[in-house]
Protein backbone atom coordinates (compact mmCIF):
# COMPACT_ATOMS: atom_id res chain seq x y z
CA UNK A 1 0.00 0.00 0.00
CA UNK A 2 1.28 3.41 -0.88
CA UNK A 3 1.34 5.77 2.04
CA UNK A 4 3.46 7.05 4.81
CA UNK A 5 4.65 5.57 8.06
CA UNK A 6 2.90 7.47 10.81
CA UNK A 7 2.89 7.48 14.60
CA UNK A 8 -0.15 5.61 15.83
CA UNK A 9 0.10 4.12 19.32
CA UNK A 10 1.92 6.11 21.96
CA UNK A 11 4.39 4.40 24.31
CA UNK A 12 2.05 4.08 27.30
CA UNK A 13 -0.65 2.32 25.23
CA UNK A 14 1.89 -0.25 24.02
CA UNK A 15 3.49 -0.80 27.39
CA UNK A 16 0.10 -1.25 29.07
CA UNK A 17 -1.00 -3.65 26.34
CA UNK A 18 2.01 -5.97 26.54
CA UNK A 19 2.25 -5.83 30.32
CA UNK A 20 -1.38 -6.93 30.42
CA UNK A 21 -0.58 -9.86 28.14
CA UNK A 22 2.28 -10.99 30.38
CA UNK A 23 0.47 -10.38 33.68
CA UNK A 24 -2.75 -12.07 32.56
CA UNK A 25 -0.81 -15.19 31.63
CA UNK A 26 1.07 -14.99 34.91
CA UNK A 27 -2.13 -14.52 36.92
CA UNK A 28 -3.69 -17.49 35.17
CA UNK A 29 -0.69 -19.67 35.98
CA UNK A 30 -0.38 -18.50 39.58
CA UNK A 31 -4.09 -18.76 40.43
CA UNK A 32 -3.87 -22.31 41.69
CA UNK A 33 -0.77 -22.70 43.84
CA UNK A 34 1.03 -19.36 44.00
CA UNK A 35 -1.58 -17.06 45.44
CA UNK A 36 0.96 -14.68 46.94
CA UNK A 37 2.35 -13.93 43.48
CA UNK A 38 -1.20 -13.97 42.12
CA UNK A 39 -2.06 -11.13 44.49
CA UNK A 40 0.94 -9.05 43.38
CA UNK A 41 0.11 -9.67 39.76
CA UNK A 42 -3.45 -8.54 40.47
CA UNK A 43 -2.25 -5.30 42.07
CA UNK A 44 -0.13 -4.62 38.99
CA UNK A 45 -3.09 -5.27 36.68
CA UNK A 46 -5.26 -3.04 38.85
CA UNK A 47 -2.71 -0.28 38.43
CA UNK A 48 -2.60 -0.83 34.67
CA UNK A 49 -6.40 -0.62 34.41
CA UNK A 50 -6.48 2.59 36.44
CA UNK A 51 -3.72 4.00 34.28
CA UNK A 52 -5.44 2.97 31.03
CA UNK A 53 -8.71 4.60 32.07
CA UNK A 54 -6.84 7.78 32.96
CA UNK A 55 -4.98 7.57 29.64
CA UNK A 56 -8.33 7.13 27.88
CA UNK A 57 -9.15 10.66 28.94
CA UNK A 58 -5.71 12.26 29.15
CA UNK A 59 -3.53 10.28 26.76
CA UNK A 60 -2.59 10.58 23.12
CA UNK A 61 -5.40 10.90 20.60
CA UNK A 62 -5.54 7.24 19.52
CA UNK A 63 -5.69 6.21 23.19
CA UNK A 64 -8.71 8.35 24.01
CA UNK A 65 -12.15 6.83 24.46
CA UNK A 66 -13.67 9.93 22.90
CA UNK A 67 -11.71 9.27 19.71
CA UNK A 68 -12.67 5.63 19.22
CA UNK A 69 -15.87 4.74 21.11
CA UNK A 70 -18.65 5.10 18.53
CA UNK A 71 -22.42 4.72 18.41
CA UNK A 72 -24.47 1.87 16.92
CA UNK A 73 -24.71 3.49 13.47
CA UNK A 74 -20.96 3.86 13.08
CA UNK A 75 -20.44 0.33 14.38
CA UNK A 76 -22.99 -1.09 11.92
CA UNK A 77 -21.51 0.90 9.05
CA UNK A 78 -18.04 -0.38 9.87
CA UNK A 79 -19.29 -3.96 10.29
CA UNK A 80 -20.62 -3.85 6.70
CA UNK A 81 -17.09 -3.21 5.41
CA UNK A 82 -15.66 -6.25 7.22
CA UNK A 83 -16.19 -8.65 4.31
CA UNK A 84 -14.15 -6.52 1.93
CA UNK A 85 -10.55 -7.52 1.31
CA UNK A 86 -9.18 -4.00 1.29
CA UNK A 87 -6.52 -3.14 3.87
CA UNK A 88 -7.92 -1.73 7.11
CA UNK A 89 -6.93 1.92 7.46
CA UNK A 90 -8.63 3.15 10.64
CA UNK A 91 -6.01 5.27 12.42
CA UNK A 92 -6.55 3.59 15.79
CA UNK A 93 -9.26 1.31 17.14
CA UNK A 94 -12.04 0.76 14.61
CA UNK A 95 -15.64 1.12 15.89
CA UNK A 96 -16.01 -2.64 16.33
CA UNK A 97 -12.62 -3.06 18.00
CA UNK A 98 -13.59 -0.24 20.35
CA UNK A 99 -16.30 -2.50 21.80
CA UNK A 100 -13.64 -5.10 22.47
CA UNK A 101 -11.38 -2.56 24.19
CA UNK A 102 -14.17 -1.27 26.42
CA UNK A 103 -15.40 -4.78 27.21
CA UNK A 104 -11.92 -6.06 28.11
CA UNK A 105 -11.24 -3.05 30.33
CA UNK A 106 -14.58 -3.44 32.08
CA UNK A 107 -14.17 -7.17 32.63
CA UNK A 108 -10.60 -6.59 33.87
CA UNK A 109 -11.87 -3.96 36.31
CA UNK A 110 -14.54 -6.38 37.55
CA UNK A 111 -11.91 -9.11 37.81
CA UNK A 112 -9.48 -7.18 39.99
CA UNK A 113 -12.42 -5.74 41.96
CA UNK A 114 -13.66 -9.23 42.77
CA UNK A 115 -10.13 -10.41 43.50
CA UNK A 116 -9.80 -7.83 46.27
CA UNK A 117 -12.58 -9.57 48.22
CA UNK A 118 -11.87 -13.18 47.27
CA UNK A 119 -11.26 -15.80 49.95
CA UNK A 120 -9.59 -19.11 49.11
CA UNK A 121 -11.14 -22.37 50.23
CA UNK A 122 -8.68 -22.81 53.14
CA UNK A 123 -9.63 -19.34 54.42
CA UNK A 124 -5.93 -18.50 54.53
CA UNK A 125 -5.10 -16.86 51.22
CA UNK A 126 -7.38 -13.92 50.51
CA UNK A 127 -7.65 -10.54 48.80
CA UNK A 128 -6.65 -7.42 50.75
CA UNK A 129 -10.25 -6.29 51.33
CA UNK A 130 -11.57 -9.74 52.25
CA UNK A 131 -11.79 -8.84 55.93
CA UNK A 132 -14.81 -6.72 54.93
CA UNK A 133 -16.81 -9.82 53.94
CA UNK A 134 -17.75 -13.11 55.58
CA UNK A 135 -16.11 -16.40 54.68
CA UNK A 136 -19.21 -17.44 52.72
CA UNK A 137 -19.42 -14.18 50.81
CA UNK A 138 -15.70 -14.33 50.09
CA UNK A 139 -16.09 -17.85 48.72
CA UNK A 140 -19.03 -16.75 46.55
CA UNK A 141 -16.92 -13.87 45.25
CA UNK A 142 -14.12 -16.34 44.50
CA UNK A 143 -16.56 -18.24 42.27
CA UNK A 144 -17.52 -15.04 40.47
CA UNK A 145 -13.81 -14.27 40.12
CA UNK A 146 -13.43 -17.61 38.35
CA UNK A 147 -16.51 -17.16 36.16
CA UNK A 148 -15.46 -13.65 35.20
CA UNK A 149 -12.08 -15.05 34.18
CA UNK A 150 -13.88 -17.32 31.68
CA UNK A 151 -15.56 -14.22 30.25
CA UNK A 152 -12.16 -12.54 30.06
CA UNK A 153 -10.69 -15.56 28.29
CA UNK A 154 -13.54 -15.46 25.77
CA UNK A 155 -12.94 -11.75 25.11
CA UNK A 156 -9.21 -12.33 24.65
CA UNK A 157 -9.96 -15.20 22.26
CA UNK A 158 -12.26 -12.93 20.20
CA UNK A 159 -9.56 -10.24 20.23
CA UNK A 160 -6.87 -12.63 18.99
CA UNK A 161 -9.20 -14.12 16.36
CA UNK A 162 -9.99 -10.62 15.11
CA UNK A 163 -6.26 -9.86 14.78
CA UNK A 164 -5.84 -13.12 12.85
CA UNK A 165 -8.81 -12.22 10.64
CA UNK A 166 -7.26 -8.86 9.75
CA UNK A 167 -3.91 -10.54 9.06
CA UNK A 168 -5.32 -13.26 6.81
CA UNK A 169 -8.39 -11.72 5.19
CA UNK A 170 -7.37 -8.09 4.98
CA UNK A 171 -3.61 -8.60 4.89
CA UNK A 172 -3.32 -6.01 7.63
CA UNK A 173 -0.72 -6.57 10.33
CA UNK A 174 -2.11 -5.07 13.54
CA UNK A 175 0.46 -6.68 15.84
CA UNK A 176 3.56 -4.91 14.57
CA UNK A 177 2.14 -1.39 15.11
CA UNK A 178 1.31 -2.37 18.70
CA UNK A 179 5.02 -3.17 19.11
CA UNK A 180 6.61 -0.28 17.23
CA UNK A 181 3.85 2.27 17.57
CA UNK A 182 4.05 3.01 13.84
CA UNK A 183 1.87 2.03 10.93
CA UNK A 184 1.76 2.66 7.20
CA UNK A 185 -1.42 4.59 6.42
CA UNK A 186 -2.55 6.32 3.20
CA UNK A 187 -2.14 9.68 4.90
CA UNK A 188 -0.90 10.93 8.24
CA UNK A 189 -3.95 11.48 10.49
CA UNK A 190 -1.78 13.81 12.59
CA UNK A 191 -2.73 12.23 15.90
CA UNK A 192 -2.09 14.51 18.84
CA UNK A 193 0.29 13.28 21.52
CA UNK A 194 0.00 13.92 25.23
CA UNK A 195 2.35 16.02 27.37
CA UNK A 196 4.75 14.24 29.73
CA UNK A 197 3.17 15.51 32.90
CA UNK A 198 -0.02 13.56 32.11
CA UNK A 199 1.98 10.35 31.93
CA UNK A 200 3.57 11.10 35.28
CA UNK A 201 0.21 11.97 36.87
CA UNK A 202 -1.27 8.74 35.48
CA UNK A 203 1.57 6.56 36.77
CA UNK A 204 1.41 8.17 40.21
CA UNK A 205 -2.39 7.85 40.30
CA UNK A 206 -2.28 4.18 39.27
CA UNK A 207 0.48 3.34 41.74
CA UNK A 208 -1.30 5.17 44.57
CA UNK A 209 -4.62 3.41 43.96
CA UNK A 210 -3.01 -0.02 43.63
CA UNK A 211 -0.86 0.50 46.73
CA UNK A 212 -3.77 1.82 48.80
CA UNK A 213 -6.00 -1.14 47.90
CA UNK A 214 -3.21 -3.68 48.36
CA UNK A 215 -2.78 -2.37 51.91
CA UNK A 216 -6.41 -3.09 52.69
CA UNK A 217 -7.67 0.44 51.92
CA UNK A 218 -6.84 1.73 55.38
CA UNK A 219 -5.68 5.25 56.15
CA UNK B 1 -20.43 12.42 31.41
CA UNK B 2 -19.52 15.06 28.89
CA UNK B 3 -15.96 13.76 28.93
CA UNK B 4 -16.79 10.34 27.56
CA UNK B 5 -20.00 11.06 25.69
CA UNK B 6 -23.30 9.26 25.42
CA UNK B 7 -22.02 6.23 23.58
CA UNK B 8 -19.31 5.37 26.05
CA UNK B 9 -21.77 5.86 28.90
CA UNK B 10 -24.15 3.47 27.18
CA UNK B 11 -21.39 0.90 26.70
CA UNK B 12 -20.45 1.15 30.38
CA UNK B 13 -24.08 0.76 31.46
CA UNK B 14 -24.52 -2.28 29.20
CA UNK B 15 -21.34 -3.83 30.56
CA UNK B 16 -22.38 -3.39 34.15
CA UNK B 17 -25.84 -4.75 33.35
CA UNK B 18 -24.33 -7.84 31.72
CA UNK B 19 -22.00 -8.41 34.67
CA UNK B 20 -24.86 -8.20 37.17
CA UNK B 21 -26.98 -10.55 35.06
CA UNK B 22 -24.10 -13.04 34.87
CA UNK B 23 -23.64 -12.84 38.64
CA UNK B 24 -27.34 -13.50 39.24
CA UNK B 25 -27.35 -16.40 36.81
CA UNK B 26 -24.75 -18.38 38.74
CA UNK B 27 -25.91 -17.52 42.24
CA UNK B 28 -27.45 -20.80 43.21
CA UNK B 29 -29.42 -21.88 46.20
CA UNK B 30 -28.41 -25.38 47.17
CA UNK B 31 -31.17 -26.39 49.56
CA UNK B 32 -31.33 -29.81 51.16
CA UNK B 33 -34.25 -31.85 49.77
CA UNK B 34 -37.11 -32.32 52.25
CA UNK B 35 -37.01 -36.12 52.15
CA UNK B 36 -33.23 -36.30 52.57
CA UNK B 37 -31.84 -39.56 53.95
CA UNK B 38 -29.20 -39.77 56.66
CA UNK B 39 -26.24 -39.66 54.24
CA UNK B 40 -27.60 -36.59 52.45
CA UNK B 41 -28.27 -34.89 55.78
CA UNK B 42 -24.70 -35.65 56.79
CA UNK B 43 -23.38 -34.14 53.53
CA UNK B 44 -25.30 -30.91 54.11
CA UNK B 45 -24.36 -30.80 57.80
CA UNK B 46 -20.71 -31.27 56.81
CA UNK B 47 -20.98 -28.31 54.46
CA UNK B 48 -22.29 -26.14 57.30
CA UNK B 49 -19.54 -27.39 59.59
CA UNK B 50 -16.84 -26.53 57.06
CA UNK B 51 -18.38 -23.08 56.64
CA UNK B 52 -18.16 -22.60 60.41
CA UNK B 53 -14.55 -23.82 60.35
CA UNK B 54 -13.69 -21.56 57.42
CA UNK B 55 -15.37 -18.62 59.13
CA UNK B 56 -13.34 -19.15 62.31
CA UNK B 57 -10.07 -19.60 60.42
CA UNK B 58 -10.77 -16.50 58.37
CA UNK B 59 -11.60 -14.59 61.56
CA UNK B 60 -8.25 -15.70 62.97
CA UNK B 61 -6.34 -14.63 59.86
CA UNK B 62 -8.18 -11.31 59.53
CA UNK B 63 -7.28 -10.51 63.14
CA UNK B 64 -3.64 -11.55 62.78
CA UNK B 65 -3.25 -9.26 59.75
CA UNK B 66 -4.37 -6.21 61.70
CA UNK B 67 -1.68 -3.87 63.01
CA UNK B 68 -2.55 -4.73 66.61
CA UNK B 69 -4.53 -7.98 66.80
CA UNK B 70 -6.85 -8.69 69.69
CA UNK B 71 -5.70 -11.83 71.49
CA UNK B 72 -9.24 -12.45 72.71
CA UNK B 73 -10.53 -12.66 69.11
CA UNK B 74 -7.58 -14.83 68.11
CA UNK B 75 -8.20 -17.23 71.01
CA UNK B 76 -11.94 -17.49 70.39
CA UNK B 77 -11.41 -18.35 66.72
CA UNK B 78 -8.53 -20.73 67.44
CA UNK B 79 -10.83 -22.47 69.91
CA UNK B 80 -13.53 -22.94 67.27
CA UNK B 81 -10.96 -24.26 64.76
CA UNK B 82 -9.71 -26.77 67.35
CA UNK B 83 -13.18 -27.98 68.35
CA UNK B 84 -14.18 -28.33 64.70
CA UNK B 85 -10.97 -30.26 64.04
CA UNK B 86 -11.87 -32.72 66.78
CA UNK B 87 -15.36 -33.22 65.36
CA UNK B 88 -14.22 -33.43 61.72
CA UNK B 89 -13.66 -37.23 61.58
CA UNK B 90 -17.37 -37.73 62.34
CA UNK B 91 -18.48 -35.57 59.40
CA UNK B 92 -17.78 -38.18 56.75
CA UNK B 93 -20.09 -41.17 57.20
CA UNK B 94 -19.76 -43.69 54.37
CA UNK B 95 -22.02 -42.81 51.44
CA UNK B 96 -22.13 -39.07 52.15
CA UNK B 97 -20.08 -38.02 49.09
CA UNK B 98 -21.37 -36.79 45.72
CA UNK B 99 -23.90 -39.64 45.66
CA UNK B 100 -25.59 -38.00 48.67
CA UNK B 101 -25.18 -34.41 47.53
CA UNK B 102 -24.11 -33.73 43.93
CA UNK B 103 -22.39 -30.47 44.92
CA UNK B 104 -20.32 -32.20 47.59
CA UNK B 105 -16.61 -31.52 47.28
CA UNK B 106 -15.59 -34.71 49.08
CA UNK B 107 -13.59 -37.01 46.81
CA UNK B 108 -14.21 -40.75 46.82
CA UNK B 109 -10.65 -41.09 48.20
CA UNK B 110 -11.97 -39.97 51.60
CA UNK B 111 -13.40 -43.48 51.85
CA UNK B 112 -11.26 -45.52 49.47
CA UNK B 113 -8.11 -44.25 51.20
CA UNK B 114 -9.61 -44.14 54.67
CA UNK B 115 -6.28 -44.64 56.42
CA UNK B 116 -4.68 -41.70 54.60
CA UNK B 117 -7.70 -39.51 55.27
CA UNK B 118 -7.75 -40.39 58.96
CA UNK B 119 -4.08 -39.56 59.25
CA UNK B 120 -4.59 -36.20 57.46
CA UNK B 121 -7.52 -35.40 59.75
CA UNK B 122 -5.53 -36.27 62.83
CA UNK B 123 -2.63 -34.10 61.64
CA UNK B 124 -5.10 -31.22 61.43
CA UNK B 125 -6.30 -32.00 64.97
CA UNK B 126 -2.72 -31.96 66.24
CA UNK B 127 -1.90 -28.64 64.55
CA UNK B 128 -5.15 -27.02 65.68
CA UNK B 129 -4.63 -28.18 69.29
CA UNK B 130 -1.12 -26.77 69.20
CA UNK B 131 -2.56 -23.53 67.85
CA UNK B 132 -4.82 -23.11 70.90
CA UNK B 133 -1.81 -23.73 73.15
CA UNK B 134 0.32 -21.15 71.36
CA UNK B 135 -2.61 -18.71 71.25
CA UNK B 136 -2.97 -19.02 75.02
CA UNK B 137 0.31 -17.10 75.17
CA UNK B 138 0.79 -13.68 73.63
CA UNK B 139 3.66 -14.24 71.17
CA UNK B 140 2.01 -13.06 67.96
CA UNK B 141 4.81 -14.29 65.72
CA UNK B 142 4.53 -17.77 67.20
CA UNK B 143 0.75 -17.65 66.76
CA UNK B 144 1.18 -16.61 63.12
CA UNK B 145 3.68 -19.40 62.54
CA UNK B 146 1.38 -22.02 64.05
CA UNK B 147 -1.58 -20.61 62.10
CA UNK B 148 0.45 -21.26 58.95
CA UNK B 149 1.15 -24.82 60.08
CA UNK B 150 -2.57 -25.32 60.64
CA UNK B 151 -3.29 -23.93 57.18
CA UNK B 152 -0.76 -26.37 55.71
CA UNK B 153 -2.72 -29.19 57.35
CA UNK B 154 -5.96 -27.89 55.78
CA UNK B 155 -4.33 -27.54 52.40
CA UNK B 156 -2.61 -30.91 52.54
CA UNK B 157 -5.94 -32.61 53.08
CA UNK B 158 -7.76 -30.48 50.48
CA UNK B 159 -5.23 -31.35 47.83
CA UNK B 160 -5.84 -35.06 48.19
CA UNK B 161 -9.42 -35.38 49.33
CA UNK B 162 -11.30 -32.36 48.03
CA UNK B 163 -12.46 -31.67 44.50
CA UNK B 164 -13.88 -28.58 42.85
CA UNK B 165 -17.62 -28.75 43.16
CA UNK B 166 -19.74 -29.40 40.12
CA UNK B 167 -21.86 -26.35 39.56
Amino acid sequence: MAGSTVKLWDGPVRVVHWLLVVLLLFSWWSAEDHLNWHRWSGYAILGLVVFRVWWGFAGGEAARFASFVKGPKAIAAYARTLGGRETAVTPGHNPLGALSVVAILLVLAVQVGLGLFTVDVDAFEAGPLSDRVSFETGRQIAEWHELNFRILQALVAVHVLAIAFYAVWKRTNLVWPMITGRRVLPSDPGLAGAPWWRLIVGVLLAAAVAWFLSRGARF
Amino acid sequence: MALIGKNAALAVALGIGAAVAAGGAIAHDDVMPKNANAATKAAYARHENFKKLGGAFKGLNDELRKPSPSLAVVRTNAGVVASQSRALPTWFPRGSGVQARPMSEAKAEVWTDAAGFTSAASNFQTQAAKLTQVAAGSDLDAIRAQTRQTFMACRGCHEKYRQEKKS
